[in-house]
Formats: structure tokens, C-alpha cells, sequence
């Protein structure tokens, strides 16, 4: 009947200290959403990687790729065979909409029968420890395999809103920094988020959720939950206080200066899986934010 | 319902500045290559200069794609920027916002739904797949993808490096930048248009060919085991081929048109040789585009496809073959059939 969430993993360096590396972070959420779920790799029909910032800012192949190799190889270690399958994979950057565009891809493919399991993997960290400005994001990655489902619908309605005379809030690129004599110098990370970008986001996305309700014939009051991104900071905090919600909207503690960037909504994901309230709830709504500034609403029906 | 796509348009943007083989390969410290524009069969390379970067080739061939489209900005409805690097404003390689949302700005696209996809070489075919999928489901009537790349600066890193013929750097002399643009669209015509499109990862070859940028210098850096990749990109694609060919009711003699990833002539040639013998027939004609312009990572079969349908080569309701090898390693095929765009470069027959 639709297209279901099958299974949800995140992943953090082991040590909380450590910066980690986006590739294994996320092979290490990816390979445990398929361990729990009971998939085998070569089972994916699709793998896409959504993270923005990659170990050592690899540029090929696709982290995907890699993600895919290493999930592979740890299958083989424990089956002592390995089958390659038939997976697709490819890299996704929606800024913090990259998990939903993702979902809605690999939605697509499913309801029309051309996989049956697909998965989103995504994970950022610092790229080069030390080599970037301000850099808030925490090390972490998170995956969600989708599958199809008889039983409930699932996956129902997608929708985009871009606000483009924002794109200016938030950037971020690597630039070569000259230090040193003889034009040496290093490529350094700059990530330049204006003051005012929370308060543009909060804006987008409050007007972008009534007109996704409104489209949708559903009120604010028909939600029972909503699973938002969790960066930039103060987002989902800002986000309660103005639609007069408590608990319904997802939130995870505050983990200070540094937030959860596109692994953010799986970690909320996560939260709620495990504590049982999304499978016991009917409608739920995943937002997502992201530079552009760009909005990503979908409702998901159990 | 199901929908049919067709490719309705492309567009190129090149650098101005040429840069020939011999002049790069004086640039080497130690000069240790022999016949290398006889065995990649490139001759020159366009390279960015001054105010050229990977937005400025995105932008100005979407905006060339759309002087042969019939559609306007305002009229598409989704842009997927497809491109490995995102050099913008020189060197300075952008991570957010999406590039396809910079591009939808620059181009006056104002309803498209945009986001990024980077797939090494495998870029542009990625985006027609995918821009496939929303298309023929009726999400969307049509997509832009659109890649710019800025690539030639890892050529700065090889230069630098290679001491020997055997050097794993080699292969980023072939490199070269370009622009390339394409409007996929949902097609009314039954007979032409995109008959099969396929991809995979065989991801037990990712380390052949890996690129990242540096740490200590502007740009990037790429290393290839271009022997091994070469051999493992042709043993197994010919499986991926052959379910391509059957999907698609056509055996190989029957494609009027191959057009391979472009990486050098001698890759191709041999190529085609192991392909002649496992399938025992070979298509109307290979296409090699690489003498101008070298190997222009994810651009290169659009490249080809724009300098043929300009040089009215093309024919209506001729059989094309897409043919992706990247690093990954990703294998696929589109298969098409040539539709009436070959007018609309001014093809008269």
C-alpha cells in the first residue's frame, strides 16, 4: 500500500572526544539499521549518501561507494561469502533537506516496484580536524531503510518550498588560506551562518507547514507528531514556542554550541522509534531545513 | 500511468583559454611520457581562467541548453546539478546552499525544485536517471540536469608529482573543463525517447580511482590504477550491456551510435575490441570525443552528444548508446532513440 520505514541506526564516535570520520560513522549506522532490520547489503536496490561534510572532503568516488564497500566487507566478515547484489548508489546534497529528498526518491522506486529495499545514509564531520571556522556541527550519521508495505500507506505526500532570497544566510565552502612563504597554505573549511539565519528558517518553515496542511486538508491538531531538523540551533526550540506545541515536536537535548546537521532528523527519528511513540502514532510530519534556504515537508501515515 | 522521457535539449559551455598536450606535458619535472597524445588522443583541453569556475560553466550551459529549448526558466520544473567539483568564485569549492539552487537563481527558474547529486563521471547519466524516474511517474513534466567542472587544477597536483610513466597520477593529464546542460521531458511520442536506463556500483572496485581535494594546496588531487580499473569497467559491463540490449529489444549492431566515457582513445579502442569479441557484433559507430576537449569527468556524453547533433551527424529515430564507467565503480547504460532535437540543431533530413 505505501512505502514504510523499516528500520532507523545513528552513530557517534565511540569516544566522546573524538571528531570521527563521516565514512565509518556512517557505514557504522548503516551497518546496524541493516543488521536490525535483518536485511543483507546486496539486498539494497539504492544507497544514497546525504552527508554534506565528508572525511578529508573526498570528492570520488560517491561516499555512497564507500559506504556501500564498507558494509559489504563487514557483511562478508560475517557470513564468510560475499555477493556484490545489484546496488545503486550515488551522493545527494540538499543541504539539511538532503534526508528527505533522499526518502522521496527512494519512495518513489518503491511504490513502482523497481526495489524492494532502499536506503538513506547520511553523516557529517569535520573534515580535517582543526582545519575549518566555525564549524558547529556534531560528528554523527544516521541511516533509514524503507521497504514496501501492505499494511499502511506510509510515505504519502511530498513537498518542496524554496525561499531563495535567503540563500545568502548560510554558506559554506573551503577556501585556500595562503600562511605561509612560497605560497603555502592550507584549504580551509568556512562555514558562515548569519545571525539572523534561525530566525529566516523558523519563518520558511512555519509558512511552508501550513501550506503543506492546507494542501494535505489536515490541521496542526491532526499531527500527533513532528520529526523537524535539528540545526541551526534554537530551530526546534523557536519552532515549539511559535506553533504552541510541547512534546509532538521532536526535540533532542541541547547539546550546546554544536548541533546535529543532516543526521539531525534520524537522530529524531531514533528517539521516537525507541520510545515506541512513532508507531503509535497516526500522523506524523517530517521537516526538514536546509540553506537555500529550502524547506522539505512530507507526511507519513501509520 | 507511466510516462515516456526524451532528452528535448543540450547545452555547452567551454573555457576559452586551450591548453595543448605538449605545452602541459613541457610543464613536467621530469619528462618521462612518451606518445601521449597518440594513446589518449588528446591534443588539447579547454582549462578555467580568469573568472571561469564550475558555476560560471553550470550556468552559462544551462542557459545555452535553454537557447534550443522550447521551454523558458520559469517553465522547468526541476534542476539536479550534477557536477564533482563546485568551484565558485576561483577555487573557493562550495558545500551549501546546493549548487542547483544558485543555478535556479541565476537562471530565473523560479519554480524548480532543485538539489545536488555528485556520482563521480557518473554524474550527468545519474541525473537523466533519476530525472527519468520523476518524470515517467508524472511528478514532474521536466528536469535540467546540469554539471560545470572545474577540474583541470588537479592537473596542477600531477604536474607537480609524476616522476615515471607508472605514476598513479597519470591519468589527471587527461583532464580537461567544461559545461554541459540537458532538459529531460516527459515525451508524447510513443516511438522515441529513453528506452532503457540502468546503473550499478560495484563498490569492490571504489578504491581505483579516488579524488579529494588537498590540504595544502588550492584544488584537488586524483589517483588512478587506470589499468586495472579499465579492465574491470570493461569485464564487467558486458552483463550490464547485454541486459541493457535485451530490455530493450535491440541487439548490439543495431545501436547506430556508442558513445563511451570519454577517457582516452587507446581505453576505448580496446574496449571496443572486447566487445566485438563477446558479443561477436559491434555498433554503427563508436563515438571519440576527446581530442579538444579531454576527459571532462561527468560532462563528457553530453559533450559528444551536443558536437554531434551541431555537426548534424545525428539522425531521427537512430539508436544511442550512452555507455557510463566511473569511479565507484559504476557501470550503466541509457539506451534512446535520436528524436526530432536533431532539427532543432539544424539537421534538415
Amino acid at each position: 500500500m505505501g512505502t514504510l520505514i523499516k528500520m532507523v541506526s545513528v552513530a557517534r564516535p565511540r569516544i566522546n572526544f573524538l571528531r570521527g570520520d563521516s565514512i565509518n560513522l556512517t557505514a557504522r549506522a548503516a551497518s546496524q539499521c541493516l543488521r536490525e532490520a535483518g536485511i543483507d547489503p546486496h539486498d539494497l536496490g539504492i544507497l544514497i549518501n546525504t552527508g554534506i561534510y565528508r572525511y578529508k572532503n573526498t570528492g570520488e568516488p560517491a561516499i555512497a561507494a564507500l559506504i556501500q564497500e564498507k558494509i559489504a566487507s563487514r557483511n562478508t566478515d560475517r557470513n564468510g561469502s560475499r555477493n556484490s547484489g545489484n546496488t545503486f548508489s550515488f551522493d545527494l546534497n540538499n543541504g539539511g533537506c538532503g534526508l528527505l529528498t533522499g526518502i522521496e526518491i527512494i519512495n518513489r522506486m518503491i511504490i513502482h516496484d523497481e526495489i524492494s529495499y532502499g536506503m538513506i545514509a547520511t553523516g557529517d564531520s569535520e573534515p580535517f580536524p582543526g582545519l575549518s571556522e566555525e564549524f558547529s556541527f556534531n560528528a554523527a550519521a544516521g541511516a533509514v531503510i524503507l521497504s514496501y508495505s501492505n499494511d499502511s500507506p506510509g510515505f504519502s505526500m511530498f513537498r518542496t518550498y524554496n525561499y531563495p532570497e535567503y540563500s545568502g544566510e548560510f554558506e559554506s565552502c573551503t577556501c585556500f588560506n595562503k600562511t605561509g612563504r612560497n605560497g603555502t597554505g592550507r584549504n580551509i573549511l568556512k562555514v558562515m551562518q548569519k545571525t539572523s539565519y534561525t530566525d529566516f528558517c523558523v519563518k520558511c518553515a512555519v509558512k511552508s507547514l501550513y501550506a503543506f496542511l492546507d494542501e494535505s486538508g489536515k490541521t496542526l491538531d491532526d499531527i500527533d507528531l513532528i520529526i523537524p531538523s535539528q540545526s541551526p540551533h534554537g530551530f526546534t526550540g523557536r519552532m515549539k514556542s511559535l506553533l504552541g506545541l510541547k512534546d509532538s515536536l521532536v526535540e533532542l537535548p541541547d547539546g550546546g554550541r554544536k548541533v546535529f546537521h543532516t543526521a539531525g532528523p534520524a537522530f529524531a527519528l531514533k528517539k521516537v522509534w525507541d520510545d515506541k511513540r512513532f508507531r503509535n502514532s497516526k500522523n506524523i510530519i517530517f521537516l526538514t531545513v536546509g540553506s537555500g534556504i529550502s524547506i522539505s515537508i512530507t507526511l507519513y501515515v501509520n | 500511468m507511466e510516462w515516456r522521457c526524451q532528452i528535448e535539449s543540450i547545452g555547452v559551455k567551454m573555457p576559452v583559454k586551450r591548453l595543448n598536450t605538449s605545452e602541459l606535458l613541457s610543464k613536467l619535472k621530469v619528462p618521462c611520457i612518451k606518445k601521449f597524445s597518440l594513446l589518449t588522443g588528446i591534443t588539447e583541453r579547454r582549462v578555467c581562467s580568469s573568472g571561469e569556475d564550475s558555476f560560471s560553466l553550470a550556468v552559462n550551459a544551462a542557459k545555452d541548453c535553454l537557447s534550443f529549448s522550447r521551454y523558458t526558466p520559469g517553465e522547468i520544473d526541476m534542476i539536479i546539478n550534477c557536477s564533482i567539483t563546485k568551484y565558485k568564485d576561483g577555487l573557493s569549492h562550495l558545500y551549501e546552499p546546493a549548487f542547483a539552487t544558485l543555478i535556479k537563481k541565476a537562471i530565473g527558474a523560479e519554480k524548480a525544485i532543485t538539489f545536488d547529486i555528485s556520482n563521480a563521471c557518473a554524474g550527468m547519466l545519474t541525473g537523466l536517471y533519476l530525472a527519468e524516474k520523476f518524470i515517467k511517474q508524472g511528478v514532474i513534466k521536466n528536469c535540467m540536469i546540469v554539471s560545470g567542472e572545474y577540474i583541470s587544477n588537479i592537473c596542477d597536483h600531477a604536474i607537480k608529482n609524476i616522476k615515471t610513466s607508472l605514476s598513479s597520477e597519470l591519468s589527471s593529464l587527461t583532464l580537461g573543463d567544461g559545461g554541459a546542460a540537458a532538459i529531460i521531458e516527459r515525451a508524447n511520442d510513443e516511438k522515441n525517447g529513453i528506452i532503457v536506463s540502468g546503473f550499478t556500483t560495484l563498490s569492490e572496485y571504489c578504491t581505483l580511482c579516488t579524488g579529494r581535494q588537498n590540504r595544502n594546496a588550492p584544488g584537488g588531487k586524483m589517483k588512478t590504477n587506470a589499468k586495472k580499473i579499465h579492465q574491470a569497467a570493461i569485464n564487467e559491463s558486458v552483463p550490464i550491456v547485454k541486459d541493457a540490449l535485451n530490455r530493450s529489444n535491440l541487439s548490439f549492431k543495431q545501436i547506430d551510435w556508442l558513445i563511451p566515457h570519454q577517457t582516452s582513445r587507446s581505453s576505448i579502442l580496446s574496449g571496443a575490441n572486447q566487445y566485438l569479441q563477446s558479443f561477436g557484433e559491434k555498433p554503427g559507430q563508436i563515438l571519440v570525443n576527446l581530442k579538444e576537449t579531454g576527459n571532462t569527468a561527468s560532462t563528457t556524453h553530453f559533450l559528444a552528444l551536443y558536437r554531434y547533433l551541431n555537426e548534424k551527424r545525428f539522425r531521427e529515430n537512430e539508436n544511442v548508446m550512452l555507455l557510463c564507467f566511473a569511479s565507484g565503480l559504476i557501470i550503466g547504460a541509457v539506451i534512446f532513440r535520436m528524436n526530432n532535437m536533431v532539427f532543432r540543431y539544424g539537421n534538415i533530413n
